[in-house]
């Protein structure tokens, strides 16, 4: 009889597909759990009144990054929200900085120093490179997100390459001639 | 690194192409070729690649607070709230005007006539709150069959309802009632009101079903006057009521600005009963119509479960069509 109600929801499938992912994305975004999981809440109940309408065969990693984005951006406009996670994000990563075995000190410096780089990049590099770099995802996707063209995505994150190229004289240097 | 060379310049975005690993061929060759005869540059190339190497590890690394458990869990249960409170909508055109309907997790919540004409979505808003999703496929099979409904080819809607949008608990006994009622058959808004346990709550049973929320769903246009005049349908769309009548073979005339269910010209009966009967079986002329269920054609009462009356033999004398 409920026939025309038979309807199994296929947004548990996208929840346990991509939350782990997307909030993890966030955290490395916002540097705050708290932050990470009201955002990722957001992301996934804003996908969930609107995957309906979601064509067949969409992205949804893709479109579920996107939302997360636009979440992220709209947090981070209020200017002392901003600033309070850049500091945090400095805070955090001082003292998380898991202790690396004695061998891997000048990794583990960095690998911090990179994060500290990338804590400070202007949001839209911060958000081109962590999607590239961290989560592999292609540049048509990162500029569907940031609402840029694939060549500015592209440039984003190039961006941030360089500025952590600046950040890391000297310390990158000592590993790279250490190795053969 | 001050003022490099203009070809150091150009090739540095191709160089950090192909320390991505994402440079194309030709730019590839570019870069290899520059390097060859271009110490900084080289230096460079390796420096990008270092980049990738640690960029790689940080990937790889555990991220503090990577712990997705918790928030998972309320997630769940924000969801599950959502799906509870969400409504998915449609709007339809149907031959008897453009239709609304809209469906939650458990069942139709809601049919509407539309008037036509201006913005849906603030009807849409008023009635359905804001979880409300235009999503067509959700509703899509309801209005066919509502469709085959409304042109005679169907003569049951057995969709699961969703209630809570009742007004009271008053107006879901109504409607219980009303759904009770077969295809085919009217009774009057006192029988209703009998039915309930309410005998003299013939008006507050009007109302209640004046906001029926579900309309040809919970047939409220079977439910008519004492008089057997119409009375109202969905405000003032009593022409519509006729018509849905019609469908199902019941004939109202009209009568003085409305429309009237002719008692001598239907089969009656008697609440309670099981066989039905001729109008003029017995006593059943002079009963009140609360008491009675009346059928347009011994098709229909024998369809909702009912044997001819063995008195008054309606199957050997029917009535005149």
């Amino acid at each position: 009889m409920p026939r025309v109600m038979a309807d199994d929801d296929p947004f548990a499938a996208v929840v346990g597909s991509h939350h782990a992912e997307i909030r993890r994305y966030l955290l490395r975004i916002t540097a705050r759990v708290s932050d990470a999981d009201d955002l990722s809440q957001e992301t996934f109940l804003r996908a969930f009144r609107a995957h309906r309408s979601l064509p067949a065969g969409a992205n949804v990693r893709a479109w579920l990054f996107a939302i997360a984005t636009n979440l992220c951006r709209n947090h981070f406009r209020a200017q002392t929200r901003r600033r309070r996670a850049y500091a945090a994000a400095a805070l955090d990563r001082s003292e998380t900085d898991p202790g690396w075995p004695e061998g891997e000190a000048v990794a583990g410096e960095t690998r911090a120093r990179i994060e500290g780089v990338v804590a400070g990049l202007p949001i839209k590099q911060r958000l081109a490179f962590i999607m590239r770099k961290l989560h592999d995802l292609d540049y048509t996707t990162i500029g569907g997100s940031l609402d840029c063209s694939e060549e500015s995505a592209r440039a984003h994150v190039f961006q941030a390459l360089r500025k952590i190229r600046r950040g890391l004289d000297g310390l990158i240097l000592a590993k790279t001639e250490s190795q053969p | 690194m001050s003022s490099p060379h203009p070809a150091c310049r150009e090739i540095e975005s191709d160089l950090l192409a192909v320390a991505s690993g994402e440079a194309a061929p030709a730019a590839a060759e570019r870069v290899e070729g520059h390097v060859v005869g271009c110490g900084p540059c080289r230096e460079e190339l390796r420096h990008y690649r270092a980049i990738e190497g640690f960029v790689g590890e940080l990937r790889r690394a555990p991220l503090p607070g990577d712990d997705a458990v918790l928030a998972r869990a309320e997630l769940e249960s924000r969801l599950a709230d959502l799906r509870r409170r969400l409504v998915s909508f449609g709007v339809f055109s149907s031959p008897l005007g453009p239709i609304l309907i809209a469906r939650s997790e458990l069942g139709v919540s809601l049919v509407r006539y539309l008037a036509g004409r201006g913005p849906v979505a603030s009807e849409v808003r008023r009635h359905l709150g804001k979880e409300a999703i235009e999503d067509r496929a959700a509703t899509d099979a309801l209005y066919a069959e509502l469709v085959d409904y409304i042109e005679g080819r169907r003569t049951r809607l057995d969709w699961p309802l969703d209630l809570r949008g009742a007004r009271s608990d008053f107006q879901r006994r109504v409607l219980d009632a009303t759904a009770q009622l077969p295809y085919g058959a009217v009774a009057s808004y006192a029988g209703i009101a009998r039915r309930i346990g309410a005998p003299t709550a013939a008006r507050p049973v009007a109302q209640a079903l004046r906001w029926n929320p579900l309309p040809i769903v919970i047939p409220c246009h079977r439910v008519i006057g004492s008089s057997g005049a119409l009375v109202g349908y969905a405000g003032r769309k009593v022409a519509l009521k006729q018509r849905l009548l019609a469908i199902e073979g019941v004939r109202a005339v009209p009568a003085r600005g409305d429309f009237r269910v002719p008692r001598e010209a239907m089969y009656a009966l008697h609440v309670g009963e099981s066989e039905y009967c001729l109008p003029i079986c017995g006593s059943l002329a002079s009963r009140p119509l609360s008491e009675l269920v009346l059928f347009g054609s011994r098709e229909r009462a024998e369809a909702a479960g009912f044997a001819p009356c063995t008195s008054c033999r309606p199957d050997l004398h029917p009535l005149s069509a």
